[in-house]
């Protein structure tokens, strides 16, 4: 019974997703339509001559209506043919194939990080509600937030990479070529990334522990003289994981975006690099693919952690 | 630590949940893998086998020479590609390639003689055959961006194996150098048949690296190619060029020794290069010339005192101390002082002098000075430059202010059909023969003559000199001709030449910077 209420959840849930797919492409099809500059230009070289632009516009289907161009994406798109780029010719399937893995990489990491240092900061605040400690540890996440990654990624350069050589400053392994080598590449962008994420995750940890520790029921707990410990382990993470939960899912997505900034200070080959460089070039294949990659992936990842949620929390209806 | 590398990636791909049993195990994996890993360097065995790790500033427009359009592709380009002829480093001057003789029987006949015993990576043999397939290609295919550099070619014939006779339809000694460049790089014949005449993404020429690989925006790797019997020198058994165009990134990605070469370095780095004791710095003119372009048709800029009175206004030292934080050497007209071609005299027609400026505004009949539309770009660098020049200008009674946009909108505003602006601040990448220089910005139906006026009386003859000999003693009075009477009529305001600057780390030996600012790579190696 559960399973199939679930079934038709996940059902639904995809159909919603498609109109947001095409939305979300079209409106970014459409803002690329604002960017000044001209592609054809580009691809016609130095020198070039009015004449050979509109022959390279023709041939590219340039001087098409701007919807007959979304319209051909579109259609090639949901047969599963997302085009070549413009000017360089790669494949964009293969544009994202190559290089999302590796910021799908970068921001797991990140994300693993945030919680395995946010969650015990949270609950030592918690606990220690009010205390000397609990402003410390608030203190430092407040700053974790304000903190551009930027800014952090090249100071953990300098320091990590330039100065110690522990790590090093550019580049990237692939994780399919060497899974171990990525990881030991991708953990300075990750360390960058994740100083919002511990912020977050410790501070959203607390004020629901807080709370949850101030109500009725671990009142109740305690009166029948259960130790603070298993109140907390068993009745008050408990309470609080669902929360905790909604809060890494969205965290995931944030990294997610925060990264093409972080790509470029480590030089790492990943989609939000491709992105930029594809927006700055006007390349649209790319920038649509890539795109269309990226909004996917947040909404399988809303999906799951929903899923998972009614899991944890049988009283969230799953309809 | 083996993890199944796949399944970690449909995990996220396909949104399949995961046990939480193997969620943590991933963790702590994560954890262990990001502390305990040594940080082993793994590249480097040196010496001729070793691979050259270089940070490049541009992800190739195009790997097939006659499709693709950035100057910033030469570099990459180069060591796949030999050329028919070849240039010394420091004067640009002709040398010789694949073509190891070259004469013009007849100022409208020019002669290759063509090196004997080179194959391309395919093995296809290199001879007249090739040549020919590949100038014909450049010169009429519907997708060649480099028909305007073989337009002077009318047919070209096969005489014997190792003889091609170019056929002109006017005389053009430019062609050697114009051979040099991208219309040079021989591809192979076979490639191009098997492909439907383009190789844009699969390159197969004869030069010293065969291509490996290029992912686009992150990396165009070569391995050595065995057979090679052409003219120039590898001492590397592979070149990567790892794409980063964050010149900092790039910088830093040699410091922490990731890479060994980074090219296309900021003015402003060149004290940190120097400062850092592991690095090596290279910073040398290039023909890269930052200067105001003038449209001659709008008023003041077509009264030829006014144009001078701009000249005498720049102080080119100042500008390239302050706005180029010292990295790049004054020019006085189109060509740097170790060029070929460079012209002493013309170089001492202005220098700086802002009274002389004001008289002549004076003389003009603007004793008010003059109000000017300047026109640039929004980058950084560029409106540092422009704040810098804005200073200078009105010291002689020249005001303005300018107005800024991205390169392709205000180039294509400047020069387009539009005609916006008295003056675009911008640069000449330059050619590889000075006499196209020249006619490009000069010439009265030029795209880069936004005004389209006239040149001044003289100038398309020592133009048609330059073209008409062979002789590079002769070459060099015909343009130095050319030059001093376009500097005398003040058609442009040359400011400086950008340096070519490089860091390479200890181990990197043979690096030059050559007069083009386009890296070539043949004579590198790395200490063992």
């Amino acid at each position: 019974m559960v399973t199939r209420v679930k079934q038709r959840m996940v059902m639904s849930r995809l159909l919603q997703a498609l109109p947001i797919l095409v939305l979300a492409t079209f409106i970014v099809f459409c803002l690329m339509q604002l960017i000044p500059g001209d592609i054809a230009v580009t691809l016609a070289g130095e020198n070039a001559s009015q004449e050979r632009i509109e022959q390279i516009r023709e041939a590219y289907g340039l001087n098409q209506p701007f919807l007959a161009q979304y319209g051909q994406w579109l259609w090639h798109a949901v047969t599963g043919d997302l085009g070549t780029a413009l000017l360089s010719g790669e494949p964009v399937a293969q544009t994202i194939a190559r290089t999302f893995p590796n910021t799908l990489l970068v921001a797991l990491y990140a994300t693993i990080l945030s919680v395995l240092i946010g969650v015990p900061l949270g609950i030592l605040a918690a606990t220690r509600s009010g205390s000397k400690l609990d402003g410390a540890i608030m203190g430092t996440a407040s700053l974790g937030v304000a903190l551009p990654n930027f800014w952090f990624g090249m100071i953990l350069v300098l320091f990590f990479a330039l100065t110690l050589r522990w790590f090093p400053a550019t580049g990237f392994v692939s994780p399919f070529e060497d899974f171990s080598q990525a990881l030991w590449y991708a953990t300075l962008p990750a360390l960058a990334l994740c100083t919002n994420g511990i912020a977050e995750v410790a501070r959203q940890l607390r004020s629901s522990l807080v709370e949850i520790q101030s109500s009725q029921h671990v009142r109740t707990l305690h009166a029948k003289g259960l130790s603070p410990a298993r109140i907390l382990w068993l009745h008050g993470l408990k309470n609080v994981s669902v929360n905790l939960l909604t809060v890494v899912g969205l965290l995931f997505n944030k990294i997610l975006a925060a990264t093409v900034v972080v790509e470029a200070v480590f030089a790492i080959p990943g989609i939000g690099s491709s992105i930029v460089k594809a927006v700055l070039e006007g390349d649209f294949p790319v920038v649509q693919g890539a795109v269309l990659a990226m909004v996917v992936t947040v909404i399988l990842i809303n999906l799951v952690t929903d899923l998972l949620c009614t899991l944890l929390d049988p009283r969230i209806n799953a309809s | 630590m083996n993890h199944h590398d796949n399944n970690d990636d449909d995990l996220i791909i396909n949104g399949v949940p995961m046990g939480r049993r193997a969620f943590l195990g991933m963790l702590s994996g994560a954890v262990a893998a990001g502390t305990l890993m040594s940080p082993s360097w793994s590249w480097a065995q040196a010496g001729g086998q070793a691979t050259l790790t270089v940070s490049a500033p541009a992800n190739p427009s195009s790997l097939d020479p006659a499709t693709g359009g950035s100057g910033s592709d030469h570099a990459l380009l180069f060591p796949m590609y030999d050329t028919l002829v070849n240039w010394d480093p420091t004067t640009l001057s002709a040398t010789p390639g694949l073509a190891q003789k070259w004469s013009f029987p007849d100022p409208k006949t020019l002669v290759l003689e063509l090196r004997p015993g080179v194959t391309f990576h395919d093995g296809t043999p290199f001879n007249a055959e090739a040549v020919k397939t590949n100038l014909d290609r450049s010169r009429t295919a519907e997708f060649s961006n480099i028909r305007q550099d073989l337009s002077s070619v009318d047919r070209v014939e096969v005489n014997g194996e190792h003889v091609v006779t170019l056929h002109l339809k006017n005389p053009d000694s430019a062609l050697p150098l114009i051979l040099s460049d991208r219309a040079g790089m021989m591809v192979s014949p076979k490639a191009l048949a098997d492909n439907n005449n383009r190789v844009d993404r699969n390159p197969v020429g004869a030069g010293f690296m065969r291509f490996q690989k290029w992912d686009d925006g992150s990396e165009v790797a070569m391995t050595r190619y065995a057979d090679y019997n052409g003219p120039n020198k590898p001492a590397v058994g592979a070149i990567s060029f790892k794409i980063i165009t964050d010149s900092a990134t790039r910088l830093r990605s040699v410091m922490s020794g990731q890479a060994q070469v980074a090219y296309h370095l900021d003015g402003r780095q060149k004290q940190m290069i120097e400062r850092l004791p592991t690095l090596q710095g290279f910073a040398d003119p290039t023909i890269y010339c930052y200067q105001f372009y003038m449209n001659m048709a709008r008023k003041p800029l077509d009264d030829e005192r006014v144009r001078q009175a701009i000249n005498y206004a720049v102080d080119r030292e100042a500008f390239v101390r302050v706005a180029m934080a010292g990295a790049g050497e004054p020019a006085f007209m189109n060509l740097p002082k170790s060029h070929w071609a460079y012209d002493p005299q013309t170089a001492k027609l202005y220098p700086h002098d802002p009274d002389k400026a004001r008289a002549l505004l004076k003389e003009a009949g603007h004793a008010d000075g003059i109000e000017l539309d300047l026109r640039g770009y929004n980058d950084q660098s560029s409106v540092q430059m422009q704040e810098v020049l804005m200073e200078q200008l009105s010291k002689a009674g020249i005001r303005g202010r300018f107005r800024t946009g991205t390169i392709a909108d205000m180039s294509a505003a400047y020069f387009g059909q539009r005609k916006e602006g008295h003056m675009l601040l911008s640069a000449w990448t330059g050619r590889p023969d000075p006499s196209l220089t020249y006619s490009l910005l000069y010439s009265s139906t030029s795209y880069f003559n936004a005004g389209q006026v006239k040149a001044p009386e003289g100038f398309d003859q020592a133009l048609l000199d330059s073209r008409s000999s062979d002789d590079q003693g002769k070459r060099q009075e015909a343009l130095a001709r050319a030059q001093r009477i376009a500097m005398e009529n003040a058609l442009v305001v040359p400011l400086a030449f950008r340096q070519s600057i490089v860091a390479t780390t200890a181990e990197v030996q043979g690096f030059k910077n050559n007069l083009l600012g386009k890296p070539k790579f043949d004579n590198v190696s790395l200490k063992a």
